[in-house]
C-alpha cells in the first residue's frame, strides 16, 4: 500500500493533538474528582462542627492558625488503613510546628467499632464521627479516602482523592503548615 | 476512502492509551455489579431446587467476597424475600485471595470479574403451582487499586415455575399369568 506522505502528516498532527487534548483532560478530570466548588485550591474550607468518638465538639475552627489535614476515611476502606499509620507518625513528626491531623470517619459502623479501629491502628489525632453534610460540603465525598490540606489561614492548599504515596502527603504537609505562615507572624 | 485507510490504527491505539491512562484515575469510573437475566427456573414442589445467579464485577473494580478476612470489611451479601412456604438458601462462591498495590503484603478475599450465587428453592408441598418472583438485594462495597467506594445495593429479581411432583410411582400389579400376545 502505498502512503501519501500529506496523510502521514495529517495522521501525525492528530495523534500529537489528540495526545495532548487527553492528557489535558485527564489532569483536569483528576483535579475535578468530587470536586467542591466551595473549597477548591485556594479556597476557605468550609467549617463544621462534629462529634469526636470521646465525645468532644470539634470545629474546624478551632484550628486556625494550625495547618490542617482532614482525611475522610471509613473503616470498610483498604487503602485508607494504608494511610492512617503514616498520619500518626506525620502527626508526630510535625505536630510540634503546627500540624493537626483530623480523621472523618464516614461510616455506618458504631462509634465503639470505629473507635477499636483507630485503636488497632495506634491513631494519635482526633477522630469525628462523619455526617454527610459535612462530606456534601467538602464536595461530596464519592469515595474514600479523600483528604484536604488546609493552610494555617483555613485556606484549602490541596486536595487528594484515593491513596497517595508517603512522600506526597508530607508534601502536601509542608505546603500547608507553609501557607498563612506569614499571616500567622503578624499577629 | 483508500487514502484515509491507515487513520483508524493510530488513533485506536491512541484511544486504548488514553482509556488506560484515565481508568488509573480514582474515581474516574464508577464502580458496577450487574446481574444476567435468568430464564424462568422449574421447581418441584416439595424438593430443593438450585437456581445460579450469575454477576459480574466492572473491569478495574473487585468486591469483598461474602468472607472477607477482617471484621471490618463488608461483606457481599445477598438478601431474598421469597413469598411463603418457599424456603430459600444462599450459597456463596469462594472468593480470591489477592494482595493489591495498595497493600501488596496483605490478602484480601474477594470477587473480580464474573462470580455465581446459587440460591436453594425449595416450595413446600402446601404452595399452589405457578409462577413466583422472588426478589431482593445484592449488598457489595467495591474499591479499585487506590479507593474504596460506599456500600451499595444491586436490586435482584428471577421467577421460578412451581410444579407438581410427579406422582410417586405405582407398585407393579400383579402379573398375569397368562400370556398376552
Amino acid at each position: 500500500m502505498r502512503r501519501d506522505p500529506v496523510v502521514l502528516i495529517l495522521v501525525a498532527l492528530l495523534v500529537t493533538f489528540m495526545l495532548a487534548f487527553g492528557f489535558h483532560r485527564a489532569r483536569r478530570v483528576s483535579n475535578q474528582i468530587g470536586a467542591p466548588a466551595p473549597n477548591a485550591k485556594g479556597g476557605v474550607a468550609p467549617d463544621f462542627t462534629l462529634q469526636s468518638l470521646d465525645g468532644k465538639t470539634v470545629r474546624l475552627s478551632d484550628f486556625r492558625g494550625k495547618a490542617v489535614l482532614l482525611n475522610f476515611w471509613a473503616t470498610w476502606c483498604q487503602p485508607c488503613k494504608i494511610e492512617m499509620p503514616w498520619f500518626v507518625e506525620l502527626q508526630k513528626q510535625y505536630g510540634g510546628q503546627g500540624l493537626q491531623v483530623l480523621g472523618i470517619a464516614m461510616d455506618d459502623a458504631s462509634p465503639a467499632d470505629i473507635a477499636k479501629f483507630a485503636k488497632d491502628l495506634g491513631v494519635n489525632y482526633p477522630v469525628l464521627v462523619g455526617k454527610e453534610a459535612v462530606g456534601d460540603a467538602y464536595g461530596g465525598v464519592q469515595f474514600l479516602p479523600a483528604t484536604f490540606y488546609i493552610g494555617r489561614d483555613g485556606k484549602v492548599v490541596d486536595k487528594v482523592f484515593g491513596l497517595k504515596g508517603r512522600g506526597e502527603i508530607e508534601d502536601d504537609i509542608k505546603k500547608a503548615l507553609g501557607q498563612g505562615q506569614a499571616v500567622q507572624a503578624q499577629k | 476512502m483508500n487514502r484515509f485507510s491507515s487513520i483508524p490504527v493510530p488513533v485506536m491505539l491512541l484511544a486504548a492509551l488514553l482509556a488506560i491512562a484515565q481508568d488509573d484515575i480514582p474515581g474516574r469510573k464508577v464502580p458496577s455489579v450487574v446481574m444476567s437475566p435468568v430464564p424462568t427456573a422449574s421447581v418441584t414442589r416439595g424438593k430443593s431446587s438450585t437456581v445460579d445467579l450469575s454477576f459480574r464485577v466492572g473491569s478495574g473494580f473487585h468486591i469483598n467476597s461474602n468472607t472477607p478476612k477482617s471484621e471490618f470489611l463488608i461483606p457481599t451479601s445477598l438478601k431474598l424475600e421469597a413469598p411463603t412456604d418457599i424456603v430459600v438458601g444462599v450459597k456463596y462462591p469462594s472468593g480470591e485471595d489477592r494482595s493489591f498495590p495498595f497493600s501488596p503484603d496483605e490478602k484480601l478475599n474477594v470477587y473480580t470479574g464474573d462470580f455465581t450465587v446459587a440460591v436453594s428453592v425449595r416450595p413446600l408441598a402446601s404452595v399452589l403451582p405457578g409462577k413466583y418472583v422472588l426478589r431482593g438485594n445484592l449488598k457489595y462495597q467495591a474499591c479499585d487499586n487506590a479507593a474504596c467506594y460506599p456500600p451499595k445495593q444491586l436490586p435482584v429479581q428471577f421467577e421460578v415455575k412451581v410444579v407438581k411432583a410427579p406422582p410417586p410411582p405405582r407398585k407393579n400389579p400383579g402379573q398375569s399369568p397368562h400370556i398376552h400376545t
